[in-house]
């Protein structure tokens, strides 16, 4: 089959055309392809995406495009013509760029560039694409945190080289974090570890979902070691507690 | 100084619901309670009419309140749950601070992808069914979690296959399949009760301008249930936290950013603050400090106080045009009604300096902050394991 | 049986539709609900008219004047239908007038309620109608621009920089409006030529999505705003209009660059659309008329025949049926008008 190697070249797999130059030519157009199906596929695809008359509404509104070289508007465009080769390029370099604040959900059109680039990063994690990985590198704390503990940030992550430009009161917070977190009068908020306390039970209904959904196979494809952690951890509760995985 | 017109410059008429463009989703939950798809959980009387952006009628509980507590606020800054909690109590309303609630977790699917639509609609279908259990209607803390669960909720109302596995998920669960009539945020019910705190007002805010980030999550997610008042900037923003600081007699001080994010990019204020940091400072502090000068800025989500304070170090190492302390709605209010500003409004976990502004309210920070040392040498002593709410004054 | 036509409604549609029925020979009643007849373009004020730039108040005043002066056509102002009874060939209209209720026989009805302008309160871009006193719409400008002093409302004073936002309430899903409205790009166009004529130092921008100057509206407006009056067209439409420093900051994207923009203007204008009046609502309940999702009234054929309705008898023009030009308007009119007679002579026999 063509691929296409000039902007105006038409790599046609029988979807749609593309008018872009293909940067990752290594990969076959049938796996593009399939990736494409994927996004397609999902339920909220057709709230997500209707088509494009490029007005910029999206653009202005969004603050990622004041400081990439990122545009929701070619996003949606991309989707709009199934761009196959562009769409794959943009999971792989535009995605995660995207800010999540659904500024632009004011299209006129309807469309949800924001809830289309959720989709987009939930196919390429889902198909551990290098983007992914490197995305999430650096945040599989995060993620081990709200997968074990059910809340996603705790009181003992704020470390000063965690956060270092935020001056010298993290410092202080965490000398005297168990201290400061004693003198909050709501009885939920006396923990450390988490946001604030959880039940086992709670919790156990949690790794649950996470095992009944595929979340689990995402992070494997993902990170495998942060997956056997994580594993270890719901294993143990769930155990005790007398479920089978 | 800009300050916003409390009066309209036209008269906007007032929208009438039958217009609304939108599905009232309420109504489709009812079809699919009737059809004995799943049980809609009624809002507790006695609740206060809201109208949102279409002219509809929003139900807003006054006490028998779940709260949905978030993971950043609770995290990091306490005093905002705090607050939430010390007004509840101070008005003796009934609540719940459950600890049978996860997060909702959508700011790590926002952030990471590593979740998926069928994984997030349990979790929060999870949190509904044990708020049911115990008789108390979920009031949410978190921006994202209202707006991501006002998503959830369309999603569980218009895909059935979806709407079938969370079902089947619950059951594996052991629970029901509930729905609130109503998804209320905290800033909601503050908005609803703002007239109820100025009478218990203690502090005249009159000379505090206070400038207002509303949270995209709040107003820009399923964008038709947000509160909105013709008498508030024309009806065409959202009322919500702007009502509260003028029925506390102080001005809002209006900039040219107010739509804007604040920058927290769920991923972004993890892993590439750089970006955060300048959105934060450059589009809306610098803003705001150079439009409106305001002696604070409220907010009513997590994210947003977090970015919008911290950010501010920074930049004030670097000599920018910065400084205005942050906080939430409910935190404003309680100081306004006499709270103590570090044993329940918990102050000392904010990075950006606030002394200024409570001088300026008229409370003695220097007095409260030798009151709050004491009962942490208390705690330290071992004469009380934790501060309690006798201690903070309710 | 009666030989007289209701025309419901006196704007250019109903007095075309009244004069070509007169002119036909039958007798006409327009029940008008303004105190004047002439529509929008006397109600609303307008200026100039989009296509020709002729007075629009000296062009309708034509118009009336055909249909007025004919001896077999009553105009009732001041006054709104209210019921209808009985059916094709031998109506029963009820009229509410200020002295009082009365009821007339009526062979065939003409619906001629037309549009109302799209209130912006409800548009869902950030544009701030009822928050700033400079941005207005395309009705207002009108105003302005009849008297010939175009302003800025806030100062009273020349503006420097003025901006029109195209697509305000049409073409927009989350509104509802999906439609085009057809003629808020021609009339954006008309008033950038008029401002640029009456302040010619004043920039003036047009922020589009796509410029639908279908016709001669290319080459009599659009080519000509460009080329002499040096308008500007941006493509890009305004996501917000907030205030900075005492002028109005605007917020969209240059789709041409494609970088977001900020720009100061002093006036903006919202070219805001077409819907279906209340009148036309009423009416359209009060006579059993099917109506698109949108509120227009719907016609036997949308190609073959764009006046005669699935009721026997009554007969539709200008924008009853959906966004339309001065032009269009005058043609469904007179089509309106002639089929209303022609169903009479027909013994209101003739099916369609």
């Amino acid at each position: 089959m063509s691929r296409a190697t000039a902007p105006t070249t038409f790599a046609d797999g029988g979807g749609g055309a593309t008018l872009s130059p293909d940067h990752y030519a290594e990969v076959p157009y049938e796996e593009k392809l399939r990736l494409w199906d994927e996004v397609k596929a999902d339920p909220r695809f057709p709230d997500y995406m209707y088509g494009c008359y490029e007005c910029g509404i999206c653009v202005a509104a969004c603050p990622s495009a004041r400081f990439y070289d990122f545009s929701p508007r070619k996003i949606a465009q991309a989707a709009g013509r199934e761009d196959v080769e562009l769409i794959f390029e943009q999971m792989n370099d535009d995605v995660w760029n995207c800010s999540q604040c659904f500024s632009c959900n004011r299209c006129p059109r309807q469309n949800s560039p924001g809830g289309l680039i959720t989709i987009l990063r939930e196919v390429a994690v889902k198909n551990g694409l290098a983007s992914s990985k490197a995305a999430l590198e650096g945040y599989t704390r995060i993620v081990y945190k709200i997968m074990t503990t059910g809340t996603q940030v705790s009181p003992d992550m704020l470390q000063a080289d965690a956060f270092p430009d935020w001056g010298p009161g993290v410092t202080e917070v965490s000398d005297k974090l168990d201290l400061w977190r004693r003198a909050l009068p709501p009885e939920t908020l006396h923990t450390t570890s988490m946001s604030w306390v959880v039940e086992q039970k709670t919790l156990n209904e949690l790794y649950l979902i996470w095992h009944l959904t595929g979340v689990m196979d995402m992070i494997a494809e993902v990170d495998e070691g942060l997956h056997m952690i994580i594993l270890d951890v719901m294993e143990e509760s769930l155990e005790e507690a007398g479920y089978q995985i | 100084m800009s300050i916003i017109p409390i009066e309209s410059i036209r008269v906007k008429p007032r929208p009438d619901p039958a217009n609304a463009p939108t599905v009232d989703m309420r109504e489709r939950l009812f079809e699919l309670e009737a059809a004995g798809e799943l049980i809609v959980q009624r809002v507790p009387e006695p609740y206060i009419e809201v109208t949102t952006k279409y002219g509809r009628i929003k139900k807003i509980p006054e006490q028998m309140t779940w709260h949905h507590k978030s993971c950043g606020q609770c995290g990091h800054i306490p005093g905002y749950s705090t607050a939430i909690f010390w007004l509840n109590r101070k008005l003796g309303m009934d609540y719940n601070d459950p600890t049978d609630q996860t997060s909702c977790t959508a700011w790590n699917y926002y952030a990471s992808a590593t979740s998926n639509a069928a994984a997030q609609a349990g979790v929060a279908m999870r949190n509904f069914a044990a708020a049911h259990e115990v008789g108390y209607f979920p009031i949410i803390h978190c921006g994202t979690s209202y707006g991501h669960y006002k998503e959830v909720r369309e999603e569980i109302v218009s895909h059935p296959d979806l709407r079938a596995q969370v079902r089947d998920i619950m059951g594996k669960l052991g629970k029901q399949l509930v729905m609130p009539e109503e998804i209320v945020h905290y800033s909601e019910w503050v908005h609803a009760m703002r007239d109820r705190f100025a009478a218990l007002q203690v502090y005249d805010f009159s000379n505090i301008t206070a400038s207002v980030h509303p949270a995209c999550h709040y107003y820009k997610l399923v964008q038709e249930d947000a509160i909105y008042d013709p008498d508030i900037y024309g009806g065409e923003r959202t009322a919500t936290v702007t009502a509260l600081v003028q029925a506390l007699g102080a001005k809002v001080g209006d900039y040219s950013t107010f739509f804007d994010c604040c920058g927290f990019g769920f991923r972004h204020i993890l892993v590439e603050r750089d970006f955060t940091r300048s959105f934060a400072t450059q589009r809306k502090i610098e803003v705001m400090k150079a439009e409106a000068n305001p002696d604070v800025t409220l907010t009513h989500d997590t994210g947003c106080v977090t970015t919008l304070d911290k950010s501010q170090f920074a930049a004030k190492a670097h000599n920018r045009n910065v400084g205005i302390p942050v906080m939430s709605d409910a935190q404003f209010a309680a100081l306004a009604m006499g709270a103590h500003p570090y044993k329940v409004c918990q102050l000392h976990w904010h990075t950006t300096d606030y002394t200024a502004l409570l001088e300026k309210m008229g409370i003695d920070w220097e007095q409260a902050w030798i009151e709050f040392e004491n009962e942490v040498a208390r705690i330290e002593r071992g004469e009380i394991e934790f501060l309690s709410w006798e201690d903070a004054g309710v | 049986m009666s030989e007289r036509i209701v025309v419901i409604g006196g704007g250019p549609a109903g007095l075309e539709a009244a004069a070509m029925a007169g002119r036909l020979g039958s007798d006409v009643l327009i029940v008008e609900k303004n105190a004047v007849v002439g529509g929008m373009p006397i109600i609303e004020n307008y200026a100039a008219l989009t296509h020709g730039f002729q007075s629009a108040e000296e062009m309708v005043g034509r118009l009336t004047a055909s249909a007025t002066d004919l001896e077999n056509v009553e105009v009732r102002v001041d006054s709104e239908v209210t019921a209808v009874t009985g059916s094709g060939g031998d109506f029963r209209v009820t009229i509410k007038s200020k002295g009082g209720d009365d009821t007339v026989p009526a062979g065939a009805i003409v619906l001629a309620t037309g549009f109302q302008h799209f209130d912006p309160g409800r548009e869902t871009q950030q544009y701030g109608y009822y928050e700033f006193p400079d941005v207005i719409v395309l009705q207002d400008a009108e105003v302005m621009l009849k008297e010939k002093r175009f302003v800025t409302p806030s100062t009273g004073l020349p503006p420097e920089r003025v901006a029109f936002i195209q697509c305000v309430g049409s073409r927009d899903r989350q509104i509802g409006n999906e439609y085009c409205s057809k003629v808020c790009c021609g009339i954006s166009s008309k008033q950038a030529i008029e401002i640029r004529q009456q302040v010619p130092d004043a920039r003036v921008f047009i922020f589009y999505i796509d410029m639908r100057m279908y016709g001669y509206w290319e080459n009599e407006i659009y080519w000509p705003a460009q080329e002499q009056h040096k308008v500007n067209y941006v493509k890009g439409i305004v996501t917000e209009i907030l205030s900075k420093n005492g002028r109005l900051l605007i917020r969209g994207e240059d789709t041409t660059m494609g970088r977001p923009m900020e720009v100061a203007m002093d006036v903006v204008v919202l070219a805001n659309g077409m819907e279906p009046s209340q009148g036309t609502r009423q009416m359209a309940d009060l006579l059993g008329l099917p109506s698109n999702k949108y509120g227009f009234v719907e016609t036997v054929h949308d190609v073959l025949d764009t006046v005669t309705t699935s009721v026997p008898g009554v007969f539709v023009c200008g924008a009853v049926t959906g966004p339309v030009d001065l032009d269009d308007t005058i043609s469904t009119a007179g089509a309106a008008g002639a089929k209303a007679v022609a169903y009479l002579r027909a013994g209101a026999r003739i099916s369609v």
